[in-house]
């Protein structure tokens, strides 16, 4: 380790792992929704259908990744309140303490890194709330999605059992009246809402390397290693 | 809708499950019900004088032909065959039943796709011997005349007839131009009156169930359904352009036998029809899981019958049994004739559904208002906008940015 400089642990084995699996599933998402949505390859390639199921396939890696995704938005609310790391609800409630630092962090930004007048050591309350905006974008996908699959039980069955789809409906029915009314609506906003999540994931990755470059502090090794590194102003 | 009325909808949305068995006691109840009403209704005097085994005799069809029909109903309406009988012997009570039929904003599309088929089903025969009280499109009366039946009408089987309504209803700027009859009753007014005294009320198509093409954007009328407009009042809606006559005879059955409105899903479609969705019985669902699809009109796609999905059919988010009721004594059905659904049965279908793209291609009022986008172009731009904002971002960084330096 350089003189002058020490190492702050900034996320758990655990945190690292479900940022690699979202990512990943984040990807399958887009490949196979943007199938699913307009169906842009293999249609008159090969013979007549056998032991072909281009579409069914896109949709069962599709349901897998939303399924994970699910998995882990649960477990990502759940420490947002319990985590025993750092909990990321005391970065978000709109304290006077987090609106100058979230203030702070944006002056950062917009100033190209001449003005740098808060604490990197820790997660900061601009870069939390920009999580949020995200574990809400994938909240929204979850419950969109979840209506739009149960369309397909309609027959109010499920492998898993008549609990499921009735549960979905109660979660999920909601989506149609807040999106204008038919089910189209909820498939529309579905996929715009995809680009709002690239768009979100462009500026992500954007500004962890623009980070990385300015504050040369090593966060791009965060999401890998778990730590990074700040000077030791003793 | 007020607020209270649109918060209780956001959450009593019910789902579309059918259940098909509901044990041994539960159809031994309705049987007793459905048995005790066919008797009452046999005993009061038919209004009119057309027989079903009359109609049936005319067109050539043998009482074998009736009970294969009967049981096909018999099972449409979900229930146990051993009902077949009861509903033989409803479709023959049917002459007891007053119907109102009223017309509005409509092009009498489902009139003619019950009345004018070229071989009439036995769906439609049953319809003929409805006792047919009022019909704009059939009868002989007219002006004063025809005012002077609907009201005697009304008085003779008060809380007794089903008002059938086709087309919607306007009640924008303007809806006074919209009258009918020798008073200049408003569209709105007449519907309000008729189906004030009235059992139940049928909206029959998509205009009279969700204001259908009329209520297309820009809406120039502000058509609306008959829904929107009546209260407290049982309304079955049988959307669909046109309204299957299956449909409308499953529902007219299903209200000789047992007195009450069948089973309805959220949006007031009795779910013996409207319980599934096109795509699950799609003959053509196959080659969608394959992923072959027609990709133009005529292709080698369309010649081999495969899945119409990426023409912009909407099969898949469309509630209604056209894949296996079939059109025209079942002749055929759009997917068969090698179109797409264009998902006539749904709300806002013409805005939202018949697009003929698929969902991603299909123009959207983007959110920054008029102009007319599809979710992919609003996307791309999306991303562009953010991708020059980055640029810049970055660029500015480069040259005026301050790397923190080593100590």
């Amino acid at each position: 380790m350089r003189p002058g400089y020490k190492k702050v642990e900034r996320m758990t084995t655990f945190m690292r792992i479900n940022h690699w699996v979202v990512a990943i599933c984040m990807v399958a998402a887009i490949v196979t929704g943007l199938y699913i949505g307009h169906p842009y390859y293999q249609t008159l390639i090969s013979e007549p259908a056998v032991n072909k199921y281009v579409m069914a396939w896109n949709r069962w890696v599709h349901f897998m990744v939303a399924i994970i995704f699910d998995v882990s938005s649960i477990v990502v609310a759940y420490l947002y309140f319990f985590s025993r790391f750092e909990k990321p609800i005391l970065k978000i409630l709109p304290t006077p303490k987090n609106i100058v630092e979230f203030v702070m962090v944006f002056i950062n930004l917009i100033t190209f890194n001449r003005v740098k007048k808060f604490d990197s050591s820790h997660a900061d309350s601009f870069n939390t709330v920009y999580f949020l905006i995200f574990h809400l974008l994938l909240a929204w996908m979850l419950f969109s999605g979840l209506q739009l699959y149960v369309h397909g039980l309609e027959s109010g069955h499920s492998s898993i059992g008549d609990w499921w789809p009735w549960v979905l409906h109660l979660a999920t029915d909601w989506t149609v009246t807040v999106t204008g009314g038919t089910y189209m609506d909820v498939r529309y906003w579905h996929h715009i809402s995809m680009y709002f999540i690239i768009v979100w994931v462009m500026f992500h990755i954007y500004y962890q390397v623009w980070r990385t470059i300015f504050w040369q502090e090593g966060d791009i090794a965060i999401v890998f290693g778990g730590s990074k590194f700040v000077k030791d102003n003793k | 809708m007020d607020r209270r009325d649109a918060l209780m909808k956001l959450f009593s949305a019910k789902g579309v499950k059918v259940n098909t068995n509901r044990g041994e006691a539960y159809y031994n109840r309705l049987k007793e019900m459905m048995q005790k009403r066919l008797d009452e209704l046999s005993n009061t005097p038919a209004v009119t004088k057309t027989d079903i085994n009359k109609v049936l005799d005319a067109e050539g069809l043998s009482r074998r032909d009736f009970m294969k029909w009967a049981s096909a109903i018999t099972a449409m309406l979900m229930l146990p065959a051993s009902f077949t009988p009861l509903v033989a012997k409803a479709a023959e009570l049917m002459n007891r039943v007053p119907v109102i039929w009223i017309e509005l904003q409509d092009c009498a599309g489902n009139s003619e796709a019950i009345l004018r088929s070229d071989s009439p089903t036995i769906d439609e025969l049953i319809l003929e011997t409805i006792n047919l009280e009022f019909n704009e499109t059939l009868m002989a009366a007219a002006g004063h005349q025809a005012e002077e039946h609907l009201d005697e009408a009304m008085k003779r089987f008060e809380g007794k007839y089903l008002c059938v309504v086709e087309g919607s209803v306007p009640i924008g700027a303007g809806k006074e131009w919209c009258t009918i009859g020798a008073r200049g009753e408003t569209f709105e007014k007449h519907l309000l009156r008729v189906s004030s005294k009235s059992a139940a009320v049928v909206a029959v198509g998509t205009c009279a169930t969700f204001g259908g093409v009329p209520a297309a954007a820009p809406n120039p009328t502000g058509a609306v359904g008959v829904q929107d407009i009546v209260k407290g009042k049982p309304i079955i809606n049988i959307p669909a352009c046109p309204a299957n006559p299956a449909n409308i005879t499953g529902t007219i059955l299903h209200y000789v036998l047992t007195g009450q409105i069948p089973e309805l899903d959220h949006l007031n479609r009795p779910k013996f029809a409207f319980g599934y969705r096109i795509h699950d019985n799609c003959e053509r669902r196959a080659h969608f899981d394959a992923g072959e699809f027609v990709e133009e009109w005529g292709d080698e796609g369309a010649e081999n019958n495969w899945c119409l999905y990426k023409m912009g059919c909407k099969g898949p988010m469309t509630f209604n049994n056209c894949s296996i009721v079939r059109y025209n004594s079942g002749t055929n059905w759009p997917i068969g004739a090698g179109h797409g659904c264009i998902g006539c049965s749904e709300p806002q279908f013409w805005d939202k559904y018949a697009t003929e793209r698929p969902m991603a291609d299909s123009h959207f009022k983007a959110p920054t208002g008029g102009v007319e986008k599809t979710v992919d172009e609003f996307g791309l731009g999306l991303l562009s906008a953010a991708g020059i904002g980055i640029a810049i971002h970055a660029a500015l960084s480069a040259t005026a940015g301050k790397k923190e330096e080593e100590k």
